[in-house]
């Protein structure tokens, strides 16, 4: 039983080393914790805040995207141009290209602008959601600045053949359709999911910023989706494992106009390829993981009303190898290397089409207690760039067990994010002499977790700051040419705490938790002279937000209300305009029949039951009362025993 | 459990220490004093925040020195939309040119009172007067070329569509005629057209430098327009530099094109002094005269300083040049006298783009 003993300590060490661990029964988690003993973050993450949204929660928005479940179930702030439309992700105060977004520890970061759209990802084509904060430069490299996103996938062994379908219709036309199926055997997984999603997100909304009749349908926001994930994986002896992912999505949304602007034309398309493969070696000694991405990413954006038609496309190689190894019993060793090849093609954006290469060396040192009360890591990340000094970034992160019930939890780390091809070499403007942004970021939590009898209980609380230097932003030069610069000094700090309640008896389960923000993220240079936006707070930051939610379980039976409060956002950067805060409620209820190793959900989704009118952006309408409804079916045969 | 009450009341210390140093709620904007009335002065419009915001209109009093911010929205229910690129007061009304929003909104320009919305236009950009029922307004459109669109200004309907050379832009009237400088819009172009104000028809097209954009008419009569040059493809370079030309309005023919020599700076903003004999422009980071009786290119530098807005006040012939700092938060207009020395300063909305005189 070698399996069980190593799934028994790993989950014990995941225990310890993820802070806030969200678990509604599933039984599939065994098998997911047995994948994350490989993985960089699941043992040299250390001393950083993460958070984990396993497949049960995104379970309950397998109708949604990734945009939608981030807004209600984190402390992250998504900015969302509204309903079906560009969403990104802001942690603790840092932009959009401050969250590295990894699938299965590629980064799905654009090379053209840094950012990706949250919206664009179905929440069922990944099983599991690491969300890692702070400043993590040596583990994930450019980009992890003010987080990171780790979305996982990961391969059931021996669970028979299954097929599973779901449909599901809501408000403005909303229809989704996704079908899977997957054959399991002992040695080999391969499966392939199917979605297609339409809306019309027609939706009414009060346009405040009309004259006459104002109450308005949103206009041109049609939206078509439809891709395919397929997977495979291999247990080829004892010691190794391949995998293959392959991803493709094709997009095709309208803009619809913000309610200032009351017209818009504009359409824009993405198609993208991603294919992956990782194979892995573990040794009684060494264990070695070597991985390969391709990413061919094609972006076309339509303005019939200003003539616009923009094209944009980028193919990156990623090639990643890692070693690990212990010296002694106490300690872990990993050491890597990454190659990324990045090249925009097909765009008339630049002069030349970029091409860039980066090559990084990495190194991880664990040291932990015999009996895991300690953990403690330094790393560093050296990353190489033709012409360009990219500064050494170490980080030294360290989670103790105190008092029993207490886990204390450090971290102090360096990071950085270098320039985008936009920023070097956008034909208008484009700077090559951009440094990259960079600065440290420390931060220390404290976690209280307990049950007693049928309750459990966890409270955290996290005060980090973060400084950011050589943020760039793009002004006008003498010749009104906008262009980037390396001018702002931006300084984040605050406050984050979390509650997490649990009482179970039999199958019935209530859940409480509930976070709480408080946010400064301020400039603290001036790009101009008289510059207002001087010891500010950076637009679209809120200071504070917060979010509770409860949670019933009965049997197949699950009812849940979050409540997302997000505070007040600065929409002028001297502070002098802003929107007012709002509060969201949503309710999701599911019920599951299981019949022998099948089973059918049915569930509904309704979203702003208390029908607040609001703004994430300003003049961007967003949408009052909206529900989903659907029906899933899953079947399941499983392997017959030998 | 005393030492876990006493780590929790550290923590909650801690945060009340960390949010006393902040208030939440941000402050409330110095709240507008209406005016009784926005006579006397200056209006400086505002483009706001591009794709998702609102402009304004800010007004610059000459007898007080005050400034009243965001007009519009303080005097009427709803803003005034996305990207505001001009105002003009015309038959004691502003018209007030949305661009983004393709709307030109209507006020009582002594009150500030909606009076209504000419819509369904596409990328307006200038308002002009033609007569008490009928006024003119420029736009790039969304067709092959640019337009001038014809508004019954008792209904606020758009009565005729004129078609222009691309992305239409300044306009100056003179005589029965109006002069259109068509500055290219989403390609490039290098006429300005001439519509007969009776008919509405186009009289001529006439061939000045690349891109003229603004216009303005002397003492003499005779119409003079910037012409911005010709850009590569990546704004690096210029494949036809600028050029001051002088039109005459009699024959409809160019008197003169005189180009100017800078390969890398756009000559832009044409404005004219109360007497109609100096003309000033902006150009490589400073602001330029041209006396109207010159029949070559003087070049005489006035203000060693860009601005991305640039006005002459007709009543005293003082400038008025804008800067928009770092293009999110509220900008400034700097004032200078008629001799070009500075005088003082006053905050405005963000990106303040054009000035009406009042």
């Amino acid at each position: 039983m070698n399996l069980f003993k190593l799934f028994f300590s790993v989950s014990l060490l995941s225990l310890t080393v993820s802070g806030f661990t969200q678990t509604v029964g599933d039984s599939v988690k065994q098998l997911k914790v047995v994948e994350i003993t490989t993985s960089r973050s699941g043992n040299f993450a250390i001393g950083n805040k993460s958070e984990t949204l396993d497949s049960s929660l995104l379970d309950r928005y397998s109708a949604g995207n990734l945009a939608e479940v981030l807004t209600s179930e984190s402390q992250l702030f998504i900015k969302s141009y509204g309903l079906g439309s560009l969403a990104s992700s802001s942690f603790r105060g840092a932009g959009a290209e401050h969250t590295s977004v990894l699938w299965n520890g590629f980064n799905l970061q654009s090379p053209m602008n840094g950012q990706i759209d949250l919206s664009l990802i179905p929440s069922d084509f990944v099983n599991e959601v690491n969300l890692q904060y702070g400043g993590a430069g040596a583990l994930w490299g450019s980009g992890a600045v003010g987080g990171t996103i780790l979305m996982n996938n990961s391969g059931r062994f021996n669970r028979g053949t299954s097929v599973s379908m779901s449909t599901s219709f809501g408000s403005f036309g909303d229809m989704r359709q996704q079908a899977g199926v997957e054959i399991s055997k002992k040695r080999v997984v391969s499966s392939l999911k199917l979605f297609n999603h339409d809306a019309k997100n027609n939706f009414p909304f009060i346009n405040s910023a009309q004259y006459g009749n104002r109450e308005q349908q949103q206009s041109n926001a049609e939206l078509k989706e439809y891709g395919l994930l397929q997977e495979n994986y291999f247990q080829i002896n004892a010691h190794q494992k391949i995998n293959t992912r392959f991803w493709y999505q094709f997009n095709n949304r309208n803009i619809p106009p913000s309610m200032t602007q009351n017209i818009n034309a504009a359409n824009q398309k993405d198609e993208l390829y991603r294919a992956t493969t990782e194979w892995q070696r573990t040794g009684d000694k060494l264990t070695i993981l070597a991985r390969i991405a391709y990413f061919d990413e094609g972006l076309r954006y339509v303005d019939s009303i200003i003539h616009l038609d923009a094209r944009s496309r980028t193919k990156v190689t990623i090639a990643e190898a890692e070693a690990r190894f212990s010296i002694t019993k106490f300690d872990l060793v990993n050491i890597g290397i990454n190659n990324t090849y990045s090249e925009a093609i097909d765009t008339s954006d630049y002069i030349v089409n970029p091409t860039q290469n980066r090559v990084s060396l990495f190194a991880s040192y664990k040291l932990h207690s015999k009996n895991n009360n300690w953990n403690a890591v330094i790393s560093g990340r050296q990353e190489f760039i033709k012409s360009k000094t990219i500064p050494f970034t170490p980080s030294l992160g360290i989670d103790v067990k105190v008092l029993k019930y207490f886990i204390v939890k450090a971290n102090v780390a360096e990071h950085y994010h270098l320039p985008t091809l936009n920023e070097l070499y956008w034909g208008q403007g484009g700077n090559p002499d951009l440094k990259a942004e960079s600065g440290w970021s420390e931060e220390l939590s404290l976690i209280h977790k307990h049950h007693y009898k049928g309750f459990s209980w966890e409270l955290g609380g996290t005060v980090f700051n973060r400084n950011i230097d050589n943020w760039i932003i793009w002004l006008p030069n003498n010749y009104n040419i906008w262009t980037p610069e390396n001018v702002l000094q931006v300084w984040s700090r605050g406050v984050e705490y979390k509650l997490n309640l649990s009482y179970s008896v039999r199958k019935f389960k209530v859940q409480l938790s509930g976070m709480y923000n408080y946010v400064l993220s301020t400039n603290e240079k001036a790009a101009t002279a008289n510059d207002a936006s001087l010891n500010k707070q950076l637009i679209y930051v809120p200071i504070q937000n917060a979010q509770g939610n409860i949670t019933v379980s009965w049997k197949g039976t699950v009812v849940s209300y979050t409540h997302v409060y997000t505070g007040y956002r600065y929409t002028s950067s001297d502070n002098l305009e802003y929107l007012k805060p709002y509060a969201i409620g949503n309710i999701n209820i599911g019920q599951t029949f299981l019949l022998n190793t099948s089973k059918i959900k049915v569930f509904v989704q309704l979203n702003n039951v208390w029908e607040e009118t609001y703004q994430v952006l300003a003049y961007r309408a967003m949408p009052l009362f909206n529900y989903q409804a659907g029906l899933a079916v899953y079947f399941n045969q499983p392997n017959k025993q030998k | 459990m005393k030492k876990n009450k006493l780590i929790y009341a550290s923590i909650l210390a801690f945060s009340i220490t960390i949010s006393g140093c902040k208030k939440d709620d941000p402050e409330t904007p110095a709240e507008v004093t209406p005016s009784v009335s926005y006579s006397n002065g200056v209006f400086i419009t505002n483009e706001g925040p591009y794709g998702t915001g609102t402009g304004t209109i800010s007004f610059y009093s000459r007898s007080s020195g005050s400034v009243s911010a965001n007009l519009f929205g303080a005097h009427n229910t709803y803003p005034l939309g996305n990207v505001v690129q001009s105002m003009e007061v015309f038959n004691s009304q502003g018209y007030i040119v949305v661009n983004n929003a393709g709307k030109v909104e209507v006020v009582d320009a002594t009150s500030f009172n909606s009076q209504g919305a000419i819509n369904n236009l596409v990328n307006p950009r200038y308002f002009l007067g033609i007569n008490n029922s009928k006024g003119y307004v420029s736009q790039w459109g969304s067709g092959a070329t640019g337009e001038v669109k014809v508004i019954d200004l008792a209904t606020k309907a758009v009565t005729a569509t004129i078609n222009t050379g691309n992305g239409a832009e300044g306009m100056v009237k003179s005589g029965n005629n109006v002069y259109v400088a068509c500055s290219g819009g989403y390609v490039t172009d290098s006429v300005v057209t001439v519509i007969n104000t009776a008919t509405d028809a186009v009289v001529t097209n006439i061939t000045v430098g690349a891109n003229p954009s603004s216009i303005k008419m002397d003492a003499n009569g005779k119409i003079w327009v910037i012409c911005g040059g010709e850009w590569n493809g990546t704004i690096t370079a210029l494949l036809k530099t600028g050029r001051l030309v002088r039109i005459d309005p009699t024959t409809n023919t160019v008197d003169f094109s005189l180009p100017f020599s800078s390969t890398t700076s756009s000559p832009s903003h044409l404005v004219i002094n109360n007497t109609g004999t100096t003309l000033y422009y902006m150009y490589n980071g400073g602001v330029y005269s041209q006396s109207a009786t010159s029949a070559s290119l003087n070049a005489t530098l006035v203000i060693n300083r860009s601005f991305y807005g640039l006005g002459i006040d007709p009543t005293n012939n003082y400038f008025y040049g804008s800067d928009p700092g770092n293009f999110s938060s509220n900008g400034k207009v700097i004032r200078y006298n008629a001799a070009a020395t500075v005088l003082d300063s006053f905050n405005v909305g963000l990106i303040p783009g054009n000035f009406c005189f009042q």
